[in-house]
């Protein structure tokens, strides 16, 4: 057993933080009132190397290991969770699909930009009528040709509006259940594709989420990912390693709530003394700070079976339906902390309370992931 | 070509400074930093590099474990770093680790410029730079707010109490920076990820010309009150007059 | 010979210097020697302000600046090896200071607070800020002479004697140091970046009227500082500019002096000047949550107070 992270991921966290204190924390708060993607820092993070950081140096990437960039993902999401959202998005979820499931010239073609920064990923998965239920999907792929027509409507597509490359999923062959939906890579502006509606969301407003609609959508049969029928297991090892960006991402919220719950409660006096020295306040944040350690703890486990080819499917589901659920609960406790401040705009802790209920919703809900883990249980 | 060698020292962070029940520092869970302005002085001597070309060395003096403070440093720029380290290094004060600087400087490192922070953020005495000149026998320039180099020589604007000084003198020189002078740009992953594969040369104690020995002696160490007065004055004259004394008193106008 | 010697490149310093020093060497039962800069004039009167010894410097030549005098100053010391040397901490003072005590070989403590007299009453037991003025620390100097530089303000000046007598010492003219002032620049007062200001007065909600701001400029003025306002001034009644707004959602301010002008003290508000270092407050309401976070307040109606205030700081320039 060894708890201590290396030298290096200390370093990747402390430059993190230097730049979220430089380009972030001055924006968040703005960013989230008008739901603005920051492309400005988009762009300092591609200029500094942060999105494509797990991927071979070959490709674009910075070649660190899995946990330095889970590390990354929390750190910015202590800042912003949009941000680091976009971040866990588009590394870990679409640029990680076509790592490890694209061919030599996808990878060569969209992850070296993509790794750059260059080009921003999406991930067309959910459809309005398929959340959990999967098989309830409609969207179609028929090979004419050369090519392959797409059709159909998927919702709640994160980056949406400002993606470069879409992974985009659909029935090949629906009568093959499981085995019969593919994974296309669809570049902006192929025609038959587009934005359909934006949504205005509760929380991690400043990340872009909108409808994708494909009608007659075209793309070269090269742009199929990995093979015909293997998209569902593209989409599900994507999500496990969206899961443990989650993961992290609850967890920098939740760090976040408690530097601001202790800094607020040391300063605010009631009763002729600081609130933190109220018991029901410190029963509030010691909880806070276990929860918050016991999520980081499966968090990072879950990065280090990853990094150590170990599979890791259940602890990310673990890690993700534990970190999102702390955080919604604590974040709510540091609102409550607050008090009546906390319940008005320009305290960070209701920011983190709508951000972090987004946690045990996107990218397979709590109950999803009891559903995955449950599956490896009672296997 | 400036030679630069760039001064940086590896130091508590003050944000994870505690109080102990009875006023002294809880120093168990803190973390280190790279001093704050030795950022603006690695970010001044980057800059003069990509300016003016030449080579950029790091150097600092700390205990061995100081490891992650030689990475920071280098991903911010410099090409390689000095690491005079000993496990009693810790805790130096400003005439031993000036000394100590001087030994290793004048006899390994060919330099014409040599950039240090105004002072450091632990202990903020700024004595190291001026002190290193004097000992290298070298100009010393502090408080520099905008440096550059004209026909060999230095260039600097000093940030003075009644304005700015516009001072010249000629290399080899030893310059300290205020934090206007720049802003330091956020080392990138690759930079950081660089810095481990840079050269570090590590100088023991025993490399030294000789032992130098405190002149300073540290009697204690409390936590300095940080709740604030709580005064009133009236409105009337003698409250206000009451006031701007206080405000004399304090050193905060004149 | 033993003695208490101080330095300090300007007059009001060198009178708060001598003022110490004078307890120090009564203590001691030694003499006190004062630095002198080129102006012979005064030499009687900083004698009775309790010096034994002047100390004179010659002029320099129009280039030349204070770290010239350096070497003069170093070679007396070791002919005269006073026990105790305190600097004025004005920025030169700091440098010269650390260059004369790395040419003495022995220990300076900078920016000291406090200066007394150990146990034995030989040592000095000097106290200094650290960690950002989180932590105060305590040092002893073993070696001869101790050193201090002292920020302004932390002594009394000293109280002038007539009568005292002293003797004046030349001391020889400077070789030429190798740095040359090329041109001096006044302070320019411009609009600056309010979170690197010195002083900062920020007005509230207090202020009634959009031309009453220019009461609280000044006061700015008065007292040497920008102008700040909390979050209503600026977003609400666009009397200043967003970027002028402290607090949450607003900027961070760390000045050394914070004055509120009709400024409540809303947390949101208090939060962006927690760094200050003295933080004042004019307010007429006595249970404004500002009293509580400041340091030294005014309870009265500002309209009242802050042309008073303005009045006494200008008496006293």
């Amino acid at each position: 057993m060894d708890f201590k992270l290396t030298e290096e991921q200390e370093l990747v966290r402390q430059n993190m933080r230097e730049f979220t204190e430089k380009y972030v924390d001055p924006i968040a708060a703005e960013i989230d009132e008008n739901s603005r993607y920051p492309a400005e820092v988009i762009e300092k993070l591609a200029e500094g190397g942060w999105l494509g950081m797990p991927f071979p140096q070959e490709y674009g990437g910075a070649g660190t290991d899995y946990l330095t960039y889970i590390i990354a993902v929390e750190e910015m999401s202590r800042s912003c969770a949009s941000t680091g959202f976009t971040m866990s998005l588009h590394i870990g979820l679409v640029s990680g699909a076509i790592y490890n499931f694209g061919n030599e010239d996808q990878k060569k073609k969209f992850l070296v930009p993509m790794a750059k920064g260059q080009y921003m990923g999406a991930f067309a998965f959910t459809e309005p009528g398929a959340g959990t239920d999967v098989s309830a999907a409609t969207s179609t792929a028929v090979l004419d040709g050369d090519e392959y027509v797409i059709n159909g409507t998927k919702t709640f597509t994160s980056n949406g509006p400002v993606a470069d490359i879409y992974v985009a999923f659909a029935w090949t062959d629906k009568s093959k259940g499981r085995k019969g939906m593919s994974a296309f890579i669809v570049p902006k502006g192929t025609p038959g594709l587009r934005v359909g509606e934006h949504f205005k969301k509760m929380g991690l407003r400043s990340s872009q989420t909108s409808e994708m609609i494909f009608k007659d959508c075209r793309v070269p049969k090269e742009n199929l990912l990995g093979e015909e029928g293997q998209g569902l297991q593209i989409a599900m090892d994507s999500f496990d390693h969206g899961r443990i960006g989650i993961a992290a991402q609850a967890v920098g919220i939740t760090q976040a709530a408690l530097d601001e719950s202790i800094s607020y409660s040391k300063q605010r006096v009631q009763f002729g003394k600081p609130i933190a020295r109220q018991q029901a306040i410190q029963w509030m944040i010691a909880d806070m700070g276990t929860d918050l350690s016991a999520a980081r703890f499966l968090t990072y486990h879950a990065a280090w079976l990853k990094d150590q080819g170990k599979p890791f499917s259940k602890e990310a589901s673990m890690a993700k339906l534990f970190a999102a659920e702390m955080a919604a609960k604590h974040t709510s406790k540091a609102v409550q902390i607050h008090g009546g401040y906390g319940f008005c705009k320009g305290f960070k802790v209701e920011r983190l309370m709508r951000d972090a209920k987004f946690t045990e919703i996107g990218e397979g809900t709590s109950e999803a992931q009891r559903m995955v883990i449950a599956g490896n249980l009672l296997r | 070509m400036p030679r630069i060698v760039v001064c940086f020292k590896w130091v508590i962070d003050e944000a994870y400074i505690r109080t102990g029940a009875s006023q002294e520092l809880d120093l168990e869970n803190v973390d280190y930093k790279l001093s704050d302005y030795d950022r603006n002085a690695i970010e001044e001597a980057v800059r003069l590099k990509e300016e003016y070309g030449g080579s950029l060395v790091g150097i600092t003096v700390g205990v061995p474990e100081a490891t992650k403070g030689i990475k920071d440093a280098l991903s911010r720029g410099p090409e390689k770093a000095y690491f005079i380290n000993d496990a009693s290094f810790d805790n130096l004060e400003p005439s031993q680790t000036a000394t100590i600087l001087a030994d290793v400087v004048s006899s390994q490192i060919e330099y014409d410029l040599i950039i240090c922070g105004e002072g450091s953020s632990d202990l903020y005495a700024q004595q190291v730079g001026p002190r290193l000149a004097e000992k290298l026998g070298i100009p010393c320039i502090s408080y520099v707010q905008k440096l550059g180099i004209e026909n060999g020589e230095i260039i600097a604007e000093r940030k003075m109490e009644e304005g700015v000084e516009v001072v010249a003198a000629p290399m080899p020189a030893l310059v300290t920076v205020v934090p206007d002078i720049n802003s330091p740009r956020v080392p990138g992953l690759k930079d950081t990820l660089m810095a481990s594969k840079k050269p570090v040369i590590s100088i023991t104690k025993d490399q030294l010309s000789q032992t130098y020995e405190p002149c300073l002696q540290t009697a204690g160490i409390l936590a300095a009150s940080m709740e604030r007065n709580c005064v009133k004055f009236g409105g009337e004259l003698e409250g206000i007059a009451g006031f701007v004394e206080s405000l004399l008193k304090e050193g905060v106008i004149s | 010979m033993a003695g208490v010697w101080v330095l300090a490149e300007n007059h009001r310093q060198t009178l708060e210097l001598l003022n110490i020093g004078r307890v120090l060497a009564s203590k001691l039962g030694t003499r006190l020697a004062a630095f002198l800069l080129h102006d012979r004039e005064m030499a009687q009167e900083y004698i009775e302000y309790g010096a034994d010894d002047i100390l004179l410097l010659p002029s320099l030549p129009e280039d030349q600046s204070l770290d010239a005098y350096i070497p003069v100053i170093a070679e007396e010391a070791q002919k005269q090896e006073p026990d105790i040397f305190l600097v004025a901490a004005t920025l030169r003072g700091k440098e010269i200071a650390a260059r004369i005590a790395s040419r003495l070989n022995t220990g300076l403590c900078s920016e000291c607070i406090s200066l007394t007299l150990d146990e034995s009453g030989k040592n000095l037991e000097m106290e200094r800020l650290m960690f950002g003025g989180a932590a105060a620390q305590k040092v002893t100097c073993r070696t001869r002479p101790q050193m201090a530089t002292v920020p302004p303000r932390t002594f009394e000046p000293a109280v002038k004697q007539s009568g005292r007598e002293g003797q004046i010492k030349e001391l020889p003219v400077p070789p030429a140091s190798a740095l040359r002032v090329l041109e001096k620049k006044a302070r320019a007062h411009e609009a600056s970046d309010i979170r690197e200001a010195r002083v900062v007065v920020c007005a509230g909600r207090g202020i009634e009227k959009q031309e009453d701001m220019a009461l609280v400029r000044e006061l700015a003025e008065a007292v040497g500082g920008e102008i700040a306002c909390t979050r209503p001034i600026s977003e609400e009644l666009h009397w200043l500019p967003e970027n002028l707004c402290i607090g949450l959602s607003g900027i961070n301010v760390k000045p050394d002096l914070y004055i509120g002008v009709g400024v409540s003290g809303q947390i949101q508000h208090v939060t962006g000047i927690r760094d200050a270092k003295v933080i004042c407050a004019i307010n007429n309401d006595e249970n404004a949550p500002i009293f509580e976070a400041a340091d030294y307040g005014i309870v009265g109606d500002l309209y009242e107070v802050v042309p008073k205030l303005i009045k006494e700081l200008k008496g006293e320039k």
